[in-house]
Formats: structure tokens, sequence, C-alpha cells
């Protein structure tokens, strides 16, 4: 044996190893591949146990030989290890594959009703103002209803409001100003007093896309000494920026209710057309959402509030149409059809 | 009230500001302009006379016209008008004239020419709904004494604005020119010159004599005139109450209708004839009386109303409607005016019981001016002696308190008002303001005025008013925007509006979506629940006057208002839904009601049709355990849920099988169930589930402190069991039982921590009216692990207490 011709046959045995390396194409050939060149039994374990018949000093040459090819097959067996493992990957992973276009498992989200959506929305708004909530009865006394709001018996402006008698002294309730009374005397004489007042309202009214003789209402009331006109102007403006954008603007416009004096009707930017003028707000850029006023010095007295030493604003707004106005809803009658396909809507969370 | 622009402008002149900039300072003051239209738009059409009519040659129903329309010549027209005739004076619109909605122009009408058009009434844009029939039919008859060739529109006042006033109930005084004009002039800082009244001196007596019975009329007072038969006003008379929206009717009523636009003082004309002795009486009427009052509607009338009366009988209802007996008609050859001030709430009353709703009412409920009860009555007089002929008889009679009534004098602080404005306003522009109004202002010391309101202002009686005035005549522009001072005060809910928002937080986000519906119902809809005749759910707080049945009644129950968003929804397509609402129900304390009702709230839940469709879930109908799932969830969010006892229930709605009622403690709180077939029927919600519970024993029930439970230290052991018993045994019963006979095992502690069932099997394998119930033990102690014999010993307790109770066996030996 010539340390020559085995190193030729290395260096031959080495470059069929490579070439049949490319045509292992799975675990199992692969394996095949590793006994045959890298085995105990393979041809270059055998060169290598047969070393010894080689001159000593011809030795480590055709040792190095033939361990350089061992390596270098062991480095390209790894890689081609590697390599199949990876296409294996590649596809199982096809196979387990989900169609991502298909809908996520999903439990169904409910939704608060629009009004009580936009209630709580007004609410939060006068929470962070320092108010806090009261709510009363729906069916009232003609003397809470009216006459402590300064409206007596057979007055002219009575007729304002259509109203739903029950009996002659029982009625419901045609706006939610009675608890302007009602919380003054459960809180006095303490000052101030700061509540919103939301709930249900009744007029004698036919339904039709504006009109619903039922509605919501939520009332304000500062009582304090001191309040002025101006300050129901701010908090006005305020409640405006925070509910329908921050560059909100209201307007007051001379007005009447029998239990406010001065009275004013309150205008918001149109939230249409920002104010250019469209169809909403009939072409004047402004849109009517609430009224109030410095509550009236009658009121404060019959209440127990001192007129001399107190004073207060009050407004009063419809919930039906700020949320009409807000959701762009143009049928009153819609908020209590409770049609599902509209209701979902307002699952959203933004 | 409707507002002629020219007839402004003739108390007060204005006619450099545009209709248009009128309206909107009137608004900015408070009086609410809710439109401007021009009474109508006319141009190139003129007075013209029709001098000759032939038959048109191809047409039966036209005829050719000869009009001779002064300096604009003679036209031929084509006509079709039934009333026609030569000799009549009409509007010709010449080829090339407006009229509203169409243009004029030469044409040939089945082959004759045709210069122009004779016009109706309708073509004029006259307010044809206020017109007699004879007007409105055919050409608009035009007076004989119309100046041939004058433009109509001037002639007939077209050219004029209406602004449409939506006037606040205490604006009394806007219900008049005069009022307005005095507005209109404090706004613009313009004189008003009102008409005066003559009063002429040496008639003598009036032959009248006139005596207040009752104290609902203050004054009452009249003149005699005579030299007057119904005849039409002139027309630019007509014209201005047209633009009124007051229909003529002839010169006497017409003047009255006039003098109360132009005054505000509503007057009364009646045949003085009729009037027995000469006499006027102001009384309360006798119980039973009758009138026929001018609507040919006979009344009976009662002490609650206050009537004129002659010496023997009603002749008109005070301040509301005159009587059929004294009418003015062709005959009358005397009449009688009246002014007078009634009481506001007599008029109101006596108008609603009635039914009636007249202009003259609506000015005396809301207030009259007591200084223009004579200058009305005087002014009336004037024109009809001017326009009429008549002549006075006499002079007027009065009787009643003086007709000076003193101005209202109110001390006013401009450091207060700027105070309650929150404004900065100069003293001096507030008197200015206060002057231009033409109230009187006094300094009595520094800050300190007194102001003298005219009585024509009744609205205006305290410092709070005033400053109002000066703020709306400056504008509420002038008030700034300032933040809220005072004490500084925390916003929260109160536990019953936080309860609620949690509910609705809870109860959407397992899906449920909120509606909103009606409190009033109609009674009817209680039947489908199934109560018996006498339930207390019957008993309802209902209205005197209902729009309709339908909404006549206030509920006691949710139920019926959910299964009609239910019918509503199915019927649309909707395959099925939850929802929930949170309202009120009204319970009255006793029928009839005297006294508010009892309004406790409650959410209420349905559960009707399939679930929703989806990819990964067949849809099925919701059932009992949609329900009390979303009961549970509710609970444990309350913290309550540990504490709840679910027991079958006995509501006539529900089915009996299929419902629970919740308790906390001692109190029952709601009730969930499948809804009674009967009542799903009759609510035609097909198969439903129905929840209901209040909110305020649960928010008794509540705590609002709570702490965690500290986590274990020592591992669980789990066991699962399945027992199989006899069909009715509960699950609540099995568990009891099982943490009974845990307790009993254990020395110091209750070994089993937890115990839930996972799996109940009722079929193959399971002998019939018996279930296999599966349940999963979790033993842990606090002190140790356990081991397997500890375990061991508590589960055949816990199975010997089940068989012992329930018969129960494990499922491998059953």
């Amino acid at each position: 044996m010539q340390a020559h011709d085995v190193e030729q046959k290395v260096d031959q045995l080495a470059t069929a190893a490579m070439q049949r390396l490319q045509a292992a194409d799975d675990a199992h050939s692969l394996e095949e591949w590793r006994v045959a060149y890298l085995g105990k039994k393979s041809e270059l374990s055998q060169i290598l146990r047969q070393l010894g018949q080689l001159p000593a000093e011809e030795r480590p040459r055709v040792g190095d030989a033939v361990n350089r090819a061992r390596q270098q097959l062991q480095a390209a067996y790894a890689a081609r290890k590697q390599a199949l493992a990876e296409a294996e990957q590649q596809r199982r992973f096809a196979d387990e594959a989900v169609d991502v276009t298909l809908p996520g498992r999903r439990t169904p989200r409910g939704a608060l009703h629009p009004l009580v959506r936009t209630m709580y929305e007004i609410e939060e708004i006068f929470l962070g103002m320092g108010f806090s909530i009261a709510e009363g009865p729906e069916v009232e006394t003609d003397e809470y209803n009216f006459e402590k709001l300064n409206l007596p018996k057979d007055h002219p402006a009575r007729d304002m409001q259509d109203t739903f008698y029950i009996t002659d002294t029982l009625l419901l309730r045609t706006h939610t100003s009675p608890m302007q009374v009602r919380t003054m005397e459960r809180m006095r004489p303490l000052a101030p007093v700061k509540v919103v007042v939301p709930g249900r309202v009744y007029r004698r009214d036919e339904d039709d896309a504006t009109h619903s003789h039922a509605f919501n209402q939520v009332e304000g009331l500062v009582v304090d000494r001191g309040v002025r006109m101006s300050d129901l102007k701010g908090v006005l403006e305020q409640f405006a920026r925070a509910m329908f954008g921050p560059d909100q603007a209201v307007r007051l416009r001379p007005s009447f209710f029998p239990f406010t004096e001065p009275s004013a009707e309150v205008d918001v930017r149109c939230i249409q057309c920002g104010g250019t003028g469209c169809r909403v707000c009939k072409e004047t850029g402004w849109i009517e959402i609430l009224g109030a006023g410095m509550v009236h010095p009658r009121v404060l007295d019959g209440a127990g509030y001192d007129s001399r030493e107190f004073s207060g604003f009050a407004f009063g707004m419809g919930v039906e149409r700020i949320a009409m106005l807000k959701y762009g809803i143009e049928d009153i009658r819609q908020f209590y059809q409770n049609d599902l396909r509209l209701l979902r809507q307002f699952a959203r969370a933004w | 009230m409707k507002l002629s622009y020219n007839w402004l402008c003739e108390y007060v002149d204005v006619r450099d500001v545009t209709p248009e900039q009128l309206a909107a300072r009137l608004t900015q003051a408070g009086i609410e302009v809710e439109g401007v239209a021009p009474r109508s738009r006319v141009r190139g059409v003129v007075v013209a006379e029709v001098t000759a009519c032939q038959p048109h040659p191809h047409a039966d129903r036209l005829q050719v016209c000869t009009v001779h329309a002064g300096v604009h010549g003679t036209h031929s027209v084509v006509c079709g008008a039934r009333n026609v005739r030569p000799g009549m004076r009409a509007a010709l619109a010449l080829p090339g004239a407006e009229l509203p909605g169409q243009r004029i122009e030469r044409a040939v009408i089945r082959g004759v020419r045709s210069e122009g058009m004779l016009c109706s009434a309708a073509e004029l844009g006259l307010e044809v709904r206020l017109l007699p029939k004879e007007q409105t039919e055919g050409l608009y008859p035009l007076p004989d004494d119309a100046p041939l060739g004058e433009e109509v529109s001037a002639y007939l006042g077209l050219d004029d604005v209406v602004l449409d006033l939506s006037l606040t109930p205490n604006r009394s005084d806007c219900l008049s020119l005069r009022g307005l004009a005095y507005e209109v002039g404090a706004l613009f800082n313009r004189p008003v010159h009102m008409p005066q009244p003559s009063d002429p001196a040496g008639l003598g007596p009036s032959p009248l004599q006139v005596r207040l019975d009752s104290p609902l009329c203050s004054r009452y007072e009249a003149q005699v005139l005579c030299g007057l038969t119904p005849r039409p006003s002139p027309l630019w008379l007509q014209m201005r109450l047209l633009a009124s929206g007051i229909r003529p009717i002839n010169l006497i009523v017409d003047v009255t209708n006039y003098v109360m636009l132009e005054w505000g003082q509503p007057l009364h004309a009646f045949d003085g004839d009729e009037v027995q002795e000469q006499t006027i009486v102001v009384r309360q009427a006798r119980p039973g009386e009758r009138l026929v009052t001018l609507d040919g509607v006979e009344r009976t009338l009662d002490e609650d109303v206050l009537v004129i009366a002659d010496s023997a009988r009603a002749i008109g209802i005070a301040g509301v409607m005159g009587g059929e007996n004294s009418e003015v008609r062709a005959s009358t050859r005397t009449i009688v005016l009246e002014s007078a001030s009634f009481d506001a709430v007599s008029v109101r009353r006596t108008g609603q019981r009635l039914g009636l709703r007249s202009e003259a009412q609506q000015r005396f409920e809301k207030g009259i001016d007591p200084l223009a009860v004579r200058a009305a009555l005087l002014r009336a007089a004037d024109l009809l002696c001017s326009l009429g002929g008549a002549q006075r008889v006499g002079s007027w009679v009065m009787a009643g308190s003086s007709p000076e009534a003193p101005d209202q004098v109110i001390p006013f602080s401009p450091r207060a008002a700027n105070q309650l404005l929150g404004t900065e306003v100069d003293p001096a522009e507030m008197a200015e303001v206060l002057h231009r109004l033409g109230f009187g202002v006094q300094q009595t010391a520094a800050d300190q005025w007194l102001v003298h309101v005219p009585s024509r202002r009744p609205d205006v009686s305290m410092a709070a008013d005033l400053a109002e005035e000066v703020a709306r005549v400056l504008g509420y522009d002038r008030i700034p925007s300032t933040p809220l001072q005072g004490a500084a005060t925390a916003g929260v809910r109160t536990p019953l509006q936080r309860l609620r928002k949690r509910t609705r937080e809870v109860l959407t986000g397992l899906g449920l979506t909120e509606v909103f519906t009606y409190a009033l119902t109609h009674p009817a809809a209680l039947d489908a629940l199934r109560l018996p005749a006498d339930a207390p759910d019957r008993r309802q707080v209902t209205l005197l006057l209902p729009m309709s049945e339908e909404r006549s009644a206030l509920r006691t129950r949710l139920l019926p208002s959910l299964a009609q968003v239910a019918q509503y929804n199915l019927a649309r397509g909707v395959t099925g839904g939850q929802v929930f609402e949170i309202a009120r129900v009204y319970l009255p304390h006793k029928v009839p009601v005297t006294e508010q009702p009892a309004e406790p709230e409650y959410w209420a839940g349905l559960w009707f049709g399939s679930t929703e469709p989806s990819v990964w879930e067949r849809p099925r109908p919701y059932d009992f355990y949609d329900a009390k799932g979303a009961v549970e969830s509710w609970l444990e969010a309350l913290g309550l849920l540990e504490q709840a006892e679910f027991r079958p229930a006995l509501s006539p709605w529900l089915h009996p099988g299929r419902s629970a009622e919740v308790w906390l403690g001692d109190t029952r709180v709601g009730s969930l169930g499948e809804l009674h077939p009967e009542t799903a029927d009759r609510l035609e919600t097909g198969s439903a589930v129905y929840a209901e519970f209040a909110l305020d024993p649960v928010l008794a029930c509540l705590s609002e402190r709570w702490r965690v439970t500290r986590l274990p230290r020592y591992p669980a052991v789990r066991r699962d069991l399945a027992v199989v018993v006899a069909h009715q045994v509960s699950a609540a019963a099995l568990l009891q039982a099982a943490y009974r006979a845990a307790a009993a095992a254990g020395e110091e502690e209750n070994l089993l921590a937890d115990c839930r069932v996972f799996d109940v099997y009722t079929g193959r394998g399971i002998p019939a009216g018996h279930k296999s119930v599966a349940v999963a033990l979790t033993f842990r102690s606090a002190e140790r692990t356990l081991t397997d014999t500890q375990v061991q010993a508590v589960e055949a307790q816990i199975l010997r207490q089940w068989h012992e109770q329930f018969g129960a066996v494990l499922r491998a030996e059953a």
C-alpha cells in the first residue's frame, strides 16, 4: 500500500461522497449516506484503521488527509441535515397553514342604547366639573312640575308644554325642572348646589319624526353665592367643547322660561358643517341644543335659598336631540323602535 | 303673530333696515322670527278694465276680452274665467310680467293672440285661504274705483314683507303693532309715532248704561255709533288684515280686528238695538244659562263663565266670543263698540272649556295694557267714522276702575345687574337702554335707581327682568364666559347610579344589547302574562286623557315592552338576540291613584330566537342557561354569586319547569325562566327566556369593602366523580350534600375546597329517569400537603352521603 495511492483514494472517496450527498433528500437517505461515508464500517474508517501499514514517516501526512476529508464530510453532513430539517419544517408549516381570512372566534359584544350612551357622555362631562347626579320621580305633582317653578295654575305659559295628567294634582313630569326645586329643598342651606338630573319626561305630543310623547332630558342646576350668567356661559362652553369638539363655541339668545330670569336659548356651532351653513342648521351655522337661564328669584326663595343672598343658573337639554345631531339619526322614533340593526352599531367603543 | 313690514314702518321708520336685518335683530333680542317672506312677488301687473268680451272662435270655455289698462293701452286677452264680464276691473299681467311661479308672455291660445293674462287671487299670490269664494273663483275682482294702469303690487300692498314671529308667552305686548313698534324703536333707537285717537268733547252722555256685577271685569267701556251698515272695508285695510293672517269680513268687524292688531286691545262690536233697556251688565252666567255664540253653537254656561248681558239675557261671552242674538247684521243701524279688561284666568278657562281659542282670547289671557282700553275704543270709533261715515251717539261710557294704571316702579341697582349677568356694562349705557325701551329711570342714590315700567310691559316686574331687558337689547354676546367659582365639589355617582352603570357594563360585556322602550303602555299588554284578575300588576297608573289606548297606562312590568322589541326585530329578519333594559316600573300604593306611585327600578333581559350563526358554532335557540349564565356573571361581578340561591319559581308568565327565582339571603331579588308557551304565543316572541331583577334590594346586599382571598400554600388534589341519580335530583342538592359530608369527615378543617358539576349526561348506558352527573372535587388543606389516604377518606364519605340521600351510585358501577 502506497501513501500516494491512499491519498488519491481518499480524494476520490471525498469527491464521490460529496456528490452522493446531494442525492440524499430525506432523513433516511441522509442516514444511509452517513453510515456509508462516516460510519465505523465506512471506507474512510477502514483507511484510518489501516494507517499503521504505512511507513511511519508518511503516516502523519496521510492521517491528516483522511481527517480533513472526514471533517469536510461531517460539516457537509451537518449542513445537509439542517437544510433537510428546515425543508421538512417548511412542509409541515405549509400543511398546517390556516385561512387567516376566516373570521375569528368572537364572543358577541353588546351595546349601550344610544340614548344611554349620550346621557353617560353628558354625565361624565358634568361629573368632571364637580356636579353630582340627582334623579327624581316621573309621576310628579302639579306643585313641583309647575307651581313651584313660577307657573301658577291657568298661566298661559303652561301651553308651552302639553301635559299628561293622572289626576287634578298628579301628572307625568313635562321636564326635569321639578328636580331643581326638589334638589334645593333637600340641600338647603348648603351651598354650592351643583347637580345634573337626567331622566324621562313626557309631553302630550303626537309622535312623528321630531316629536315624541316621551323623551329624555338632562337638567343642570348651580346655586351658590355670586353665581353669574357669565358662569352659565362658561360652563356650557366647557360642556360644548367636551361634547362636540375643542373648537366649539356657544351663543346665547334671549328667550323665556317662567322659572329663569334672564332666560336664554343656547346654540352651538353646527356639528354638521362647523358653522359654514348647511341643511341641518338651516344655513345659520348654529344649532339650538338647550334652554337655560338664571334661576328665577321666586323659585330660589320658594325652595329655601334667599334670592338676596344666593343666585344660580339652570339649564335643560334634550338627550334625543343631542344624540340625533351627534350620530346622524334622523327620526326620533328610531330610539324607541329598538331595531337591533341600528342598536348594534353602538357596540363601537370609540 | 304675523308682522307686516310696511305697516310697522308707518309707526317706526326702519325703511333703511331690510326685513332680513330687522328679523335678525329681533331674534337676537328674544323676539324669534321664524320666517321672513314677501307677501307676494308680482311685477308688471296693472289695474285694467274689461271693456268687451267675445266668445273664443275655437274654444267654448274661453273668451277673448278687450282690456283697457290706462297708460298701458288696450290689449286683447284670452280669458277662461267664468266671472269675467265687461265693466269689471281686474289685474292684468302684461307680457313680460312676473307672477309667483310664472312669467307671462304674449301667446297664441287656440289660434287667438293673447297679450297678457287676467289674474285670479291665487295667481296674484293673495292669501286665498282667508278670502271668500266669490273672490277666489275666477278673476280677482278689483273695486270699480281702482286706478287704471296702476301697478297691482303697490295697489294691493303685495310688495310687503311679512315676518312670522314666534312669541314667548310673556311678551303679550308684541301681539300688537304698537308693542312691536316700541320694541323695534328701542332696538334701532328710533322714535315711535302711534296715531293719536281723537276724543271729541261735547257729545253728551252715552245712551247706554253699563254695570259691572263681577270682579272678573275690572273695566268696561263702550261707544255707541250709528249711521253705519255692514259693507266691505277699503282694500288697503283688507290687505293689512290678510297680511296679518286675519280674514276680512266687513268694515265693522274689520275695524275691530285692525285696531286689535294695532293696539293689542281686543274689541267687540254688536247690534245696539238688541241691547234691551240700553243696559249692559257684565256678570257671571247663571247655572244652565244658554247662549248661541257667533259660530252657531248653542252653549250651556255656568257661574265660571263671564258674560256680557243686557237687562234680560246674555249677549256674549266676555273676551271669547259674541252672541248670535246681538250679531251685527245688514239690518243693524246702531252698533255698540266694546273695549274692556277681563280677567285673564277667567277668559283662559272659559276658552279652554268651550274649546275656543280666538285672537281676542289669546290677548286677554296673556295680559292687556290697561292704558290701551280707552285708546283702542277711540281709535276704532275714529276709523268707523272716517271710513264708514258713522256718527258717535253720545260720548263713551265706562264702568270700573280708573284707566290711569300707574307705572310699575322697580328698585334697580346697576351694580347688582352687572353682578347677575357677569358683565361690566356702564350704568349710563344701562340707563340709555331703559330709556329707549320707554322706561323711566330715576336715580335716588349711588347705584340705586327707581325704574318706571309702562303698563304695556306687564312682564317686567322685578330687577332680574330689568337686567334681562338690558342684556337682551345690548345683545347676549356682551355676556362673557367665566369659569365657575366657589368651593370645589367632587362629582361622584351615588351607589344606585354605580350599580346601574356596572350592570350595564357587565351585561353589554356579555353580549347583551340595551334597548329603551316607552313607559306608557296598553293596559291589555299585561293580558299575555296570564295574571289573575286581581294581580297587583294590574293596578296601574293611568292617564286622564291619553292620546291613544296604546299609551294610556304606566307599565308595572318590563316584559311586554321587551317582547315588543323581539317581535319587531323578528319581523325584520333578525334571527335572534339578547336584549336588556334598565327602567322603572310604576306601582301605585292604591287605586284609584291619589299620590305619587313607587317607581322601583329593574333590569330585565330577554333572550329570543337563536344565537348568531358563525363558522365556529352552529346557531341554536337561546335557552334557560344562557339567561342563567348572564345572571350568574352579573351576580359574580357584584360579589354576590356565592350567596345567591336559585330556587324553582312559579311566575304565571314563565314555564313552571324552567324558571327560577333568585334569593340573596331572605330577599327575593328577581327571577328568570323560559316564557310560558302561552305567553310566548301571545307576545309573538317565539320561545324566549326572560329575566328581571330589582335594583334596590340588590343594592342593599352590596358591600363597598372586600378583600382578596389569600392564595393557598399547599397543592390541591382533584378528583372527578360521575354518579347516576334520579332526574329530579338537583345539582345544588348534590353539591350541598358533598360539602356537608366533607365537613363532617374533616376533623379540624373541611378539606373539600371546591366542588362543581362539569358534565350532565343522559342516554345510552343510563337507566331511564336517571342522569349521570360528573362532579369535580378539589381537596386542599391550609396546613399540609394531603395524602391519597386522607383524600380517599373524605371522598368515600361524600359518596356514602350521596348514596344515602339520593341513591346515587358511581357511574362505573351503574
